[in-house]
């Protein structure tokens, strides 16, 4: 289970102050499908960013299995990421040096897995999103559909309890984007918690439940 | 392990000319470093070679060295001077020459040569015992008469015809058969190769004197030489009855002296090489620090995806390290084949015979410091990729 208490953001440039967060309280259970809605600007990213442990609140805190993460040390912290969160980007993010089986590998190479392992198990894993026959392919020679597959595959390499993704369909057509989705629902169907941020109602609508944001605030 | 090299490796092979330039920065450095070493150790050696057969040595001339006049010649030693000289404790040998410039003629050619003359069985005391290798021919015998042995430029340079084994020269009016051509001596011992040598007989009859130039004497304890030297300068001044009339130069003191110089030289040469290592630690510096920037946002992703700070700095760490490490590499191999290029422009250039002497602890040491070098350079660049925050460095693109 993760539970936000008063959680709250601002940036500060300058002389400027943005409140992206303002005293956000939610509550996601274990193997809940949850999906944020809400104009660009309404501090969707920001509340992923800092549940997915990428950033800090300025305050009120996140809990992810009672643990208060900001009582976590920066190599704790990546700990969290790396085995307890899957984070999905819109904008894939794939290492552009790496092809797909050593991208999806990677995050197992972090945790210390052993190569044939790695391998064994980052094939496993994109075959079950569909690309078994682009193993070997670099990011670049790959559609943005199939990159974010990649990215999903990575995402589930040290085998998560939660999946984060922000926008994951933003880039893509429509028929890649309802393909991902399914994956989505695959996983939510495993018993993942999996918190999506979208634009597309529909794909909200495939949800158990959805939460819309504006100016920082999570609406009832 | 083998994976971070894989990642390693694409991002060095990426930013291949970028790589390539940081590399050679540490070839060159290397390699300037590793010819250098190689190159002072086979001069070390063999000056402390030819400066061995001179160690032990007094040379004893009659007459004064000052700096007002130059040298004085004030006469001749007899050889009671010689008996004397042999007589006195801790001589091993002395050994009389009788010598000077004369015409020598080949061919119809004539030319200034030294003629040094000795009892053959001294030869060795007077040059050092290397003296009695030969390129062609042997050594001069004690009843040998109107023989001569040349040095390696008689033979080869001094006249328009090459001279070898039994070739005839007229030295004073004398026909003078060559029975041994002396091999190349060059360095601090060129003077070997300038001159023809024969027997004390023949030279007090070319030169019609009884008188002895010079006398070599070789000590045994080399320690000891600068107080033997004074005894021989006491003992021959009182048999001539004149203050100053002999000077005896011990050589021991100047081998030392050469020696502490060409140590230095050593340091200031390693230091020059060491200099451009510094260079290629900054381009090293420089490189990683380009790829740190250009590489932030793939920096972030991979610490979204969990690495840890170390991960990161290790990863960065590796990169200077082989980039670095290749360079050591082939900066030891170009090191050595630049130390034997420039021994063999030095030997062409000034007729000095030097091996490069590469000693593997020095290669292996190269190429160590070429590691540690761009490990240490990429420290800080690495270091502030690791500290990155995630969200930021995702977000910049
Ligand atoms: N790093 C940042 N620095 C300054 N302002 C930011 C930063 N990130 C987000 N913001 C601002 O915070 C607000 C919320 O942004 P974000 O969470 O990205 O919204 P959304 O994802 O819903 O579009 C916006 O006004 C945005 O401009
Ligand atoms: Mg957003």
């Amino acid at each position: 289970m993760i539970h936000t208490e008063n959680l709250s953001k601002t940036y500060r440039m300058g002389d400027v102050e943005v409140q992206a967060l303002r005293d956000v309280n939610l509550e996601i259970q274990d193997g809940e499908f949850i999906a944020i809605i809400g104009p660009s600007g309404s501090g969707k990213s920001t509340l992923l960013n800092i549940i997915g442990c990428l950033d800090k609140p300025t305050s009120g805190a996140v809990f992810i299995e009672d643990i208060d993460t900001a009582s976590l040390s920066e190599n704790e912290l990546a700990e969290i990421r790396r085995e307890k969160i899957g984070f999905i980007f819109q904008q894939y993010n794939l290492v552009h040096t790496l092809n797909a089986i050593e991208n999806v590998a990677l995050p197992m190479f972090f945790a210390g897995v052993k190569r044939e392992m790695r391998l064994k198990r980052a094939e496993e894993l994109l075959v079950k999103v569909e690309l078994g026959d682009r193993m070997y392919h670099k990011p670049a020679e790959l559609s943005g559909g199939e990159q974010q597959r990649v990215a999903i595959a990575r995402a589930l390499s040290n085998d998560p309890e939660i999946i984060i993704g922000d926008e994951p369909t933003g880039n893509v057509d429509t028929e890649a984007g309802n393909l991902i989705m399914d994956i989505l629902d695959g996983l939510n169907r495993d018993g993942k918690m999996i918190i999506v941020v979208t634009h597309d109602a529909e794909i909200a609508a495939r949800a158990g439940r959805t939460k819309r944001m504006r100016d920082g605030r999570v609406l009832d | 392990m083998k994976d971070a090299f894989l990642l390693v490796y694409r991002n060095i092979r990426e930013r291949k000319t970028r790589s390539i330039l940081t590399m050679l920065g540490v070839v060159v450095g290397i390699a300037a470093v590793i010819a250098i070493m190689s190159i002072s150790y086979g001069m070390e050696e063999s000056i402390t070679e030819q400066l061995s057969e001179m160690a032990d040595l007094i040379i004893v001339r009659p007459g004064k060295m000052s700096f007002e006049t130059g040298y004085l010649e004030l006469g001749s030693f007899t050889d009671r001077d010689l008996e004397d000289v042999e007589r006195i404790e801790g001589v091993k040998k002395a050994a009389g020459m009788v010598g000077g410039m004369q015409e020598v003629e080949y061919r119809g050619e004539k030319v200034m040569v030294n003629i040094a003359g000795t009892e053959p069985m001294d030869f060795g005391a007077v040059f050092g015992e290397r003296i009695v290798k030969h390129e062609e021919g042997r050594d001069l015998r004690d009843n040998d008469r109107k023989v001569c042995e040349i040095g390696y430029s008689i033979a080869h340079d001094y006249f328009d015809y090459e001279i070898g084994v039994n070739d005839r020269l007229t030295i004073n009016g004398s026909k003078f058969r060559v029975v041994g051509v002396l091999e190349e001596q060059g360095g601090f011992r060129s003077n070997v190769d300038s001159q023809i040598y024969v027997t004390k007989s023949d030279a007090l009859d070319i030169f019609n004197t009884k008188d002895i130039a010079t006398i070599f004497v070789r000590v045994k304890e080399i320690g000891d030489a600068d107080e033997i030297a004074n005894e021989i300068e006491e003992r021959i001044d009182d048999n001539h009855k004149l203050d100053d009339f002999s000077t005896a130069m011990t050589m021991g003191s100047a081998v030392e002296s050469l020696e502490s110089i060409f140590q230095m030289l050593q340091v200031f040469l390693v230091a020059i090489g060491s200099l451009s290592l510094i260079v290629a630690s900054l381009g090293i510096m420089n490189t990683t620090l380009m790829s740190v920037m250009e590489r932030t946002h793939e920096i972030g992703v991979m610490k979204a995806i969990g690495a840890k700070n170390r991960n990161i700095l290790s990863l960065f760490l590796m990169e200077a390290g082989v980039v670095s490490g290749i360079g050591g590499v082939l900066g030891g191999v170009a090191g050595v084949f630049a130390a034997k290029v420039i021994t063999i422009y030095i030997h062409a250039a000034f007729n000095v015979e030097i091996a490069a002497i590469v000693k593997p602890e020095v290669l292996l040491g190269g190429v160590a410091v070429a590691v540690l070098v761009g490990i240490l350079s990429g420290f800080y660049p690495a270091r502030k990729a690791s500290k990155l925050s995630p969200v930021e460095a995702v977000r910049y693109e």
